[in-house]
């Protein structure tokens, strides 16, 4: 009888729950259990938003950020600078950068940063979609990865692979905290760091 | 600062307890395994939020128990504060100043407290890397900054391995290496230099006059008096130039401070190599007074001075020495295993520790 949810389907949601970021066993298992004393209607409303944000929202095939339209509204928008574009890791950042209103060009979203640790190269990020976008009209390339290791580091690949082909490349400046993540700057700071930004 | 109470709950081998201490010297005595040891750790944790022997908190926690919990009242400036530290099998450490959550790092800005015991002597026994940890976990106390490049420049040098091996290109961290190992480096010189000046009065007056000298012997082949930044740059350019096949080759990275090592001396002749266990304990014990007195004056706060065994395998003059020294400090704490020397007997306030109870006994 579907009252008496059988053990295997909490421990199914459990083991869904924990595998999200962030989210031990034990957040899990209260995460479950709230859910199940949910009523019926949030429950409802949760199931329905997660599975439409799988169905409605993917990825820009422009500039990879994640949009509900392909090509996505920042990269259709023509009050936009196009020869401008904004390298970030995750579209966090994309969010994050928007929010600070600072910055007018495009992005592109790199999915990742080079990590040879966790066994991520070049290959494993989009950075051929990125040598792509250079045979339009653009004039500049900002690079905010993070400041932290692998966000340099990333920064330092693309330097060396853009420069030759007679771009401008930049960097925002370290305006930022030793080791911080873009995602966790206020907008002030962000602002700052873009207008600050020097010739890499 | 001073430890004016403790109380602790299944802590090591503590089950419950309640201690007042005293302003001044504080000794502990007992038998081995009596939990001396135990109890100067209680206080440091409850100073620090952490042990002084970098233990887990599992290995605290005592013996089928399920939560710790070390609280007292801890003054500075004669400002009484209330704080607590507890743990949780399975959980975190929980720190409360005045009842009021805070983060770990709050109990390092509010307090301060240097330890000295046993283990020290591996600074002048033990490989480099011991010398470099030594290095590095003062030096942090002292800069939050010197702690951030610290930890970057080891992310940095992971990355570099790993790429090494993974047959990536592993130059694309090295100008962090560059910039963050510079930095290291230069920070390193300076710290030393100040460590020397301030150790060796320690080390002569502990000593009857026996010399004792300390030089910093960076990797980087650069003067170690050099306070030039640019200049350590270079080096560290050039040096990763001439290096580069043969970390290809080894797979690791081998221009760096993560090489960096301490030359001391005793008596004119290398201390890890010629040096007597006595000789090693003078020079720890000179070492962390230095470092105390450093402490000192950056953080304008006398810090707790915790000394575990520290008379074991000095002569007579060696520990007369060091106990006339102690009527300077604010407050210490210090175990022995034996009877307290003479001095100690007067001037100090003594706790007998039997099995994990602490009785005062003058
Ligand atoms: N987590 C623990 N639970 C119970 N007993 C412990 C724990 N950790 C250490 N002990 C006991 O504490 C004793 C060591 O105490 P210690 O303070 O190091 O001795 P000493 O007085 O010689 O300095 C040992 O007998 C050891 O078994
Ligand atoms: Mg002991
Ligand atoms: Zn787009």
């Amino acid at each position: 009888m579907a009252m008496f949810a059988s053990a295997g389907t909490i421990e199914r949601l459990v083991n869904a729950l924990a595998k999200l970021p962030g989210v031990g066993r034990k957040t899990a298992a209260r995460l479950a259990f709230h859910i199940l004393k949910m009523p019926q209607q949030e429950a409802v409303e949760l199931a329905e938003v997660i599975l439409e944000v799988k169905e409605k929202v993917g990825f820009c095939a422009v500039c990879n950020n994640i949009s509900e339209t392909d090509p996505c509204a920042v990269c259709t928008d023509p009050r936009r600078r196009r020869d401008v574009i904004c390298v970030v890791e995750q579209a966090m950042d994309v969010a994050a950068l928007e929010k600070a209103e600072g910055f007018v060009g495009l992005f592109h979203v790199l999915g990742g940063r080079l990590s040879p640790l966790d066994g991520i190269g070049p290959d494993d990020l989009k950075i051929k979609e990125l040598l792509d976008r250079l045979r339009g009209e653009v004039s500049e390339i900002i690079l905010a990865t993070n400041p932290n290791v692998e966000g340099e580091a990333t920064a330092t690949y693309l330097a060396r692979l853009l420069r030759p082909m007679g771009v401008k490349v930049t960097r925002i400046a370290r305006g930022l905290p030793v080791g911080s993540d873009l995602e966790y700057a206020d907008s002030v700071t962000l602002t700052r760091a873009l207008e600050g930004r020097q010739e890499y | 600062m001073q430890v004016r109470s403790v109380t602790i709950t299944s802590f090591r081998n503590f089950e419950a307890l309640t201690q007042q201490f005293a302003p001044g010297v504080n000794v502990f005595f007992g038998a081995n395994g009596s939990g001396k040891t135990n109890l100067l750790e209680a206080i440091y944790a409850l100073c620090l939020g952490r042990s002084q022997r970098g233990v887990a908190d599992t290995v605290l926690l005592r013996d089928g128990a399920e939560v710790y919990r070390l609280a007292g009242e801890l003054t500075t400036d004669s400002r009484s504060t209330h704080v607590a530290v507890a743990y949780q099998k399975g959980g975190r450490r929980k720190i409360t100043i005045d009842e009021v959550p805070v983060r770990p790092a709050e109990l390092f800005e509010r307090f301060c407290a240097v330890a000295a015991g046993p283990e020290d002597s591996a600074i002048l026994s033990g490989a480099p890397s011991q010398r470099r940890l030594f290095l590095d976990l003062h030096l942090s106390q002292h800069s939050q900054t010197y702690l951030k490049e610290l930890v970057a420049y080891q992310r940095a040098l992971a990355q570099k391995n790993a790429a090494l091996k993974g047959r990536m290109d592993a130059s694309l961290f090295d100008d962090q290496l560059i910039d963050y190992g510079s930095a290291i480096t230069l920070r390193r010189a300076a710290f030393v230099r100040e460590l020397r000046e301030a150790s060796r009065p320690y080390y002569r007056d502990i000593s009857q006059g026996e010399a004792f000298d300390m030089q910093y012997s960076p990797e980087l082949e650069t003067d170690p008096e050099c306070d030039d930044i640019a200049i350590i740059k270079a080096a560290f350019v050039e040096q990763l130039e001439r290096n580069r096949d043969r970390e290809m080759y080894q797979k690791t990275a081998v221009v760096g401070p993560h090489r960096d090592d301490l030359a001391i001396s005793i008596a004119g002749f290398p201390a890890r190599t010629h040096g007597s266990q006595g000789q090693w304990r003078t020079a720890a014990v000179a070492l962390k007074l230095a470092i105390y007195r450093m402490l000192t004056d950056k953080r304008r706060m006398a810090p707790l001075l915790v000394l575990d065994e520290i008379f074991a395998e000095l002569d007579d003059y060696r520990t007369s020495a060091l106990i006339s020294g102690f009527s300077g400090f604010e407050q210490l704490f210090l175990t022995t295993a034996v009877e307290p020397p003479e001095p100690l007997r007067t001037n100090a306030t003594r706790f007998k520790i039997t099995a994990g109870r602490v009785e005062r006994i003058g």
